[in-house]
């Protein structure tokens, strides 16, 4: 899957889980998603769901740093890093 | 010091700082000097909008040596919301350590209340530590903090507890639970919670253990605190269900096998998260913690030995007499011949030193939970054949998301005043992620989408965000039973049976 359509996939995924009155398209690739409210920090837990579902990672294996899901961008860079190896 | 024994160290998490027992009753001794200075005296009342660090600890034991009591403010709420608990409780100090906005300000200084920017003090330079010049004026039986459990934007409940009821609190759970696990204590949970400063905080540190305080709820805590409790020694932690989702997905184990003991509460907790967090924890001393505000917090837990992790255990008593009763009304006297049998499911009654005064100006209030010294939990609940007690409900009405308690009236009282409201009942809904979630159904004069757009608009200025309904349902008119009340039960059934308004995409149009 390319990039870009990770990206959308990511986003249309962000938007079933956001705080509802936030403009997702005014977010900045590297704007932090439980800083800027978008969504708030339990809902992280959403998106390792839909990264172990999505991509088959193993969380629990890796450990995780929470910088790695702080942005749509470091999310996307965190995939192709991990669906690489 | 005002109390017997020395408090431990506290440690910040990620900001670094640590002080030891000795700085901090230094550092007390000058906020002494300083909150003198400005006119702080016996009797006085103190919000505190900051929490989770240092300086909220050492304030707090300032104030208390003064003889004031502490209110610790969910710095989340809006200033509509803290001028509405000024208002309920007329403090003469606010403490802040970060710029408030106008709003906030605007409407303390109209409820008359003095706001101190601790900040200024501390750039002044003049907080330089040392010992207090007075003796404590802080006598057993004052106001030591009063925390609001709900009515936020109505009539607030803020639940007041005395020096004695607080000791009464931390004397049970040493005699019951011993300090040994708790030698180095981390606090996950926000100070203005009766579970996170009451039982995790204070309890531990003011028996001479070492705190180590994390922002709360903080994420990057939770999917790192394997690393974090091998880092810092950690012996014990505190929780709420939910938490723990986050961490057994993206934290690897503690290694270092530090953590003698975890608790759990503010949610119920199921078997089966429960041996989950038993297994990543390394210990089988996951107990189960029953609370209240009201009770000074954990009441009962399952320091019981060997067990099996269960929906609904708790386990034994901690500093109270618990019994069940097949009655609960409001204000009724115990009646020590309406016990239930053992294992016969009825209403849980508690009696512990520990129990608050009462709800703040609110004796009418009081009364209905008060009851010739019996508390009137509203829980549900059984006692099995070995004195074990087990949770099987409750009946108040609160929404219990991630352990935050949220009051559905205090959510209505302000929909209730948008001009073109004509009904409102907010109501839980089951949640996977919080265990339940906020929703709420409205009958408005027009649904017009700029009407929903500006109700948003008139519940954000008013209400904290965490507070703020997720799903919202429109309806013709709201089911009422036969005598014309509404049942929240009933209203989240019927709106079970439709959907939701697409509210992003109302507000996308604005």
């Amino acid at each position: 899957m390319e990039r870009e359509q990770k990206k959308s996939n990511l986003i249309n995924y962000l938007r079933t889980i956001q705080r509802p009155d936030f403009p997702l398209a005014d977010i900045e690739g590297d704007l932090s998603l439980v800083e800027s409210g978008l969504i708030d920090s339990l809902a992280l837990l959403q998106i390792i769901s839909y990264l172990e579902q999505t991509y088959g990672i193993d969380f629990r294996e890796k450990g995780i740093d929470p910088g790695e899901l702080g942005s749509v961008n470091a999310i996307l860079e965190f995939i192709e890093r991990e669906t690489a190896a | 010091m005002f109390f017997d024994s020395q408090p431990g160290s506290i440690t910040e998490l990620f900001a670094g700082r640590s002080w030891t027992s000795r700085e901090i009753i230094l550092r007390v001794g000058a906020r002494i000097q300083y909150f003198q200075r400005v006119g702080l005296r016996g009797g006085d009342r103190v919000f505190v909008q900051y929490g989770n660090k240092l300086e909220f600890f050492v304030d707090l034991l300032a104030v208390w040596y003064l003889g004031a009591s502490l209110v610790p403010i969910d710095s989340r709420l809006t200033a509509y919301e803290i001028e509405n608990l000024a208002r309920a409780v007329m403090p003469r100090f606010m403490l802040i350590d970060s710029a408030a906005d106008a709003a906030t300000l605007a409407g303390l200084t109209t409820a008359g209340v003095q706001v101190i920017d601790v900040r200024d003090w501390l750039a002044s330079g003049d907080d330089r530590p040392g010992l207090s010049p007075i003796p404590c004026r802080a006598n057993l039986d004052d106001e030591a903090l009063i925390l609001f459990t709900s009515g936020s934007t109505g009539i607030p409940k803020g639940v007041v507890h005395t020096h004695r009821s607080l000791r009464a609190r931390w004397l049970s759970l040493r005699e019951c639970l011993g300090v040994q696990a708790y030698r180095r204590t981390l606090c996950l949970l926000p100070t203005h919670f009766g579970h996170g400063l009451i039982c995790n905080s204070l309890f531990p540190w003011l028996a001479g253990q070492d705190l180590v305080i994390a922002p709360p709820f903080n994420t990057a805590a939770l999917m790192q605190l394997g690393a974090v409790i091998d880092e810092h020694k950690i012996t014990f932690l505190s929780s709420v269900p939910s938490m723990w989702g986050l961490t057994l997905k993206a934290s690897k184990p503690p290694q270092s096998k530090t953590l003698r003991r975890v608790h759990c509460g503010s949610a119920p907790l199921s078997g089966h998260l429960w041996r989950q967090i038993q297994e990543w924890a390394g210990t089988n001393e996951v107990f189960n913690a029953y609370g209240i505000t009201e009770t000074g917090s954990w009441v009962a837990g399952t320091s019981v030995g060997t067990f099996v992790p269960q929906d609904g255990l708790v386990g034994v008593p901690w500093g109270a007499v618990i019994k069940i009763l097949k009655g609960a009304g409001a204000g009724t006297p115990f009646d020590p011949d309406a016990q239930c049998r053992a294992e016969e499911p009825g209403y849980i009654w508690l009696n512990t030193p520990a129990l608050m005064r009462g709800y703040y100006g609110q004796p009418g209030l009081t009364d209905q939970v008060i009851s010739g010294g019996w508390f009137i939990t509203g829980d549900i609940g059984l006692v099995d054949q070995r004195g074990w007690l087990y949770l099987k409900g409750r009946e108040r009405e609160e929404i219990n998301k991630g352990g935050t308690k949220i009051y559905p009236a205090d959510i209505d009282a302000v929909v209730e005043r948008f001009d073109r409201t004509k009904e409102v009942c907010v109501f839980a809904q089951a949640d996977p992620l919080y265990g339940q979630s906020v929703a709420m159904a409205i009958v408005l004069r027009d649904d017009a989408t700029t009407t929903i757009r500006d109700l948003r608009d008139w519940m954000t200025r008013h209400l904290a965000e965490f507070k703020m309904p997720t799903r919202w349902y429109s309806v013709a008119s709201l089911p009422r039973n036969s005598r014309g009340k509404i049942s929240r039960k009933d209203v989240a059934e019927l709106c079970a049976q439709k959907q939701p308004l697409d509210l992003q995409s109302i507000l996308k149009a604005k």
